[in-house]
């Protein structure tokens, strides 16, 4: 105890009376470290977050009720989305009546069956523009027309990869090539059933799987599946929950309501995601790691010159009986104190500097707007990361001076 | 008190070896006061270094207050310098970091000695005549006022031996001789044993025995190494002692 008292005491005159330049450096150094520790997994996390966050707005909401594994519509669809609007959390319900089409532009300009020219299979999905707009984001993604009435009967909304033409990002032998709002497409749906529509509104998602997806009405796409086959049915039912709600604790909710179908999250969708984030963490951990590296690196040459300019004290405190363990805690104590300003200056950069300036201009990335998403786990990585990096860096070079003999230390020779 | 036998220190392996110390014998008893003396080189330093345990001998023996002090550990020989060595180096040894005060109470502090610390370090502070200068900083007081400070810290925690290293080299006249009569008050007075190296001729007035060092080896010259200075210590100073102490 009074070993570790001493430590306090040779470390706290240390930090008070010695060079403020120095001081402030090393904080600096390592609040910056700090700050890098946490920054680049943030911003990873962050593009997994736009990810995942185009995905719930675009394809899924947090939520999907499928039909039951032996059935391809749930029943009494009406019911359900009313007892799922009465859970405590749900911002909004949305039926989708789901097809496969095949799309057809300028096929009147076709010379045989045989050509391809401007057409292609893509989903088609029944829609209520009210009920949709509480759930997805479609209809704030539109370039071009406007989105569905509830009345519109003979109108479609494409996805830009659909439609083609310059704002598509698909190769445009892959698209309609280059439809236009106010132009006729041809839909042939498994039924044989073949109908024209004009087409309404063109959009872009951020998701490239919802850019190859079409809307009608669902009265539209019901009247094509025949008088009273999808009467008060669906073939999936999205659910969008409330920010900051627990959407497992809903889940759960619902699946105690009795319904008659398959209740998941739609991370149980995003399989291909999963790859990208996995992917992700390692990328971040490399550079993190790097980064540690590097902050490690930084602070052992800054602390090292430090205890270069000391060296000859190290020797006196040596030399009067000061215990080499003693002089080992004391710069220990600092070592571990630098750390802690570092987190803390390091955490007021990031929650008070880049963490606003991320919020206000976020990076307008093809997948989504990407922010910082600083979560827990990264702090507590960055906080142990940096104390590990600090411990190393402020004793390595006192462990090499108090290896050194006294003598040496004292008078260089 | 100190028994010293057959010291040797070789720096250096091989042909660049360089032998500072060949074989040195010599005992200080208790309450002594004597000076180690040479030319620069003849190892007069390096005979401190081992006796106060800065440094390790490549042969011989020391015991200190009847301890055979190489036989222990380094942590044990730290212990045993702050506990029963005190030391005055040369140049200022001074925390600059710490006031004077607070470099008085260091030692104390190390060997857990929590009571009193402060107010023992004051009162060696104004025996050596710095009770104005507790809250100041090595750098706000004189080079003498230094050493003086050095001093008090290395009586604070009692030692039975205090080495000095050319205390007075770095000081004006003025200030060298307050420390040096500090150190023969601090003799005669508390009884301490010192053992100061000195190549100032002057230095022998105040010391009871010389020990003469050439080439790495103790030496009793027939005539003084000194002789340009014999005739004005003669007139000024009892004949110096050059040998043992009588039991």
């Amino acid at each position: 105890m009074g070993n570790l008292r001493l430590a306090a005491f040779l470390a706290y005159k240390s930090i008070i009376k010695g060079s403020r330049w120095t001081l402030t450096l090393i904080i600096l150094v390592m609040s910056l470290s700090f700050a890098n520790l946490i920054l680049t997994p943030s911003i990873m996390s962050g593009v997994t977050d736009a990810i995942n966050q185009e995905q719930i707005n675009t394809l899924f909401g947090n939520i999907v009720i499928d039909p039951p594994s032996d059935r391809y519509y749930l029943d009494h669809a009406d019911q359900i989305q009313n007892k799922v609007a009465q859970i405590p959390g749900i911002a909004g319900v949305a039926p989708h009546l789901n097809l496969n089409a095949h799309f057809e532009f300028n096929w009147q300009a076709r010379t045989s069956l045989q050509d391809k020219d401007q057409s292609g299979d893509w989903p088609v999905i029944g829609i209520d523009p009210l009920k949709e707009a509480a759930v997805t984001t479609i209809q704030q993604s539109l370039i071009a027309g406007s989105y569905l009435a509830p009345s519109d009967r003979d109108r479609i909304v494409l996805g830009v990869d659909i439609a083609g033409g310059n704002q598509s990002d698909n190769q445009a032998f892959l698209t309609l090539g280059g439809v236009r709002v106010g132009d006729k497409v041809r839909l042939t749906f498994p039924n044989q059933l073949q109908r024209e529509y004009t087409v309404k509104g063109i959009f872009k998602a951020r998701e490239v799987q919802a850019n190859n997806m079409a809307f009608l009405t669902t009265p539209e796409l019901a009247s094509v599946l025949g008088p009273g086959a999808v009467n008060d049915r669906a073939s999936q039912i999205l659910v969008r929950t409330l920010p900051g709600s627990d959407d497992k604790q809903i889940i759960a909710d619902l699946q105690s309501l009795g319904i008659n179908g398959q209740i998941r999250s739609w991370l149980d969708y995003g399989g291909g995601v999963g790859g990208i984030v996995s992917s992700f963490s390692v990328i971040s951990s490399l550079i993190g790691g790097i980064g540690l590296i590097v902050a490690g690196v930084v602070m052992f040459i800054v602390i090292y010159i430090n205890v270069g300019h000391r060296k000859r004290q190290i020797g006196i405190l040596r030399a009067i009986g000061i215990n080499r363990s003693v002089v080992l805690t004391s710069y220990l104590i600092q070592a571990l104190l630098y750390a802690a300003l570092g987190i803390i200056f390091g955490g007021i950069i990031l929650g008070y500097v880049i963490k606003p300036y991320f919020d206000g201009h976020p990076i307008d990335l093809p997948i989504g707007l990407v922010s910082l998403t600083i979560d827990m786990a990264n702090i507590r990585n960055g906080i142990i990361g940096l104390l590990l990096a600090a411990i190393l860096a402020g004793i390595i070079p006192v462990l090499n001076i108090t290896r050194e003999s006294i003598i040496k230390a004292i008078w260089g020779n | 008190m100190i028994k010293v036998h057959n010291l040797q220190k070789i720096y250096g392996k091989g042909s660049t070896a360089t032998h500072a110390l060949k074989g040195i014998s010599l005992q200080v008893h208790p309450g002594e006061f004597i000076a180690i003396m040479g030319r620069s080189g003849s190892g007069k330093s390096t005979l401190l270094h081992l006796m106060g345990l800065l440094d390790s001998p490549t042969s011989g023996d020391i015991s200190l207050d009847n301890r055979k002090v190489l036989q222990l550990s380094t942590e044990e020989q730290a212990k045993f310098r702050l506990s029963h060595l005190g030391y005055v180096f040369q140049e200022f040894s001074l925390i600059s970091e710490m006031t004077i005060l607070e470099n008085t109470y260091l030692p104390s502090v190390g060997l857990g000695k929590q009571n009193h610390h402060r107010d023992r370090a004051q009162n060696l502070l104004q025996t050596v005549g710095l009770g104005e200068r507790l809250d100041h900083y090595p750098h706000e007081i004189s080079g003498g006022e230094q050493q003086r400070a050095a001093i008090a810290r290395a009586l604070i925690n009692q030692p039975k031996i205090l080495f000095a290293d050319e205390p007075t080299a770095s000081l004006d006249a003025s200030s060298a001789k307050i420390v040096l009569e500090l150190f023969k008050r601090l003799n005669r007075e508390l009884n301490q044993t010192i053992v100061m190296v000195t190549h100032e001729p002057e230095d022998r007035k105040y010391v009871d025995r010389v020990i003469w060092l050439k080439d790495g080896l103790i030496y009793q010259p027939s005539v003084s190494p000194f002789s340009e200075f014999e005739s004005a210590l003669a007139r000024q100073l009892p004949v110096p002692v050059l040998f043992d102490k009588p039991e």
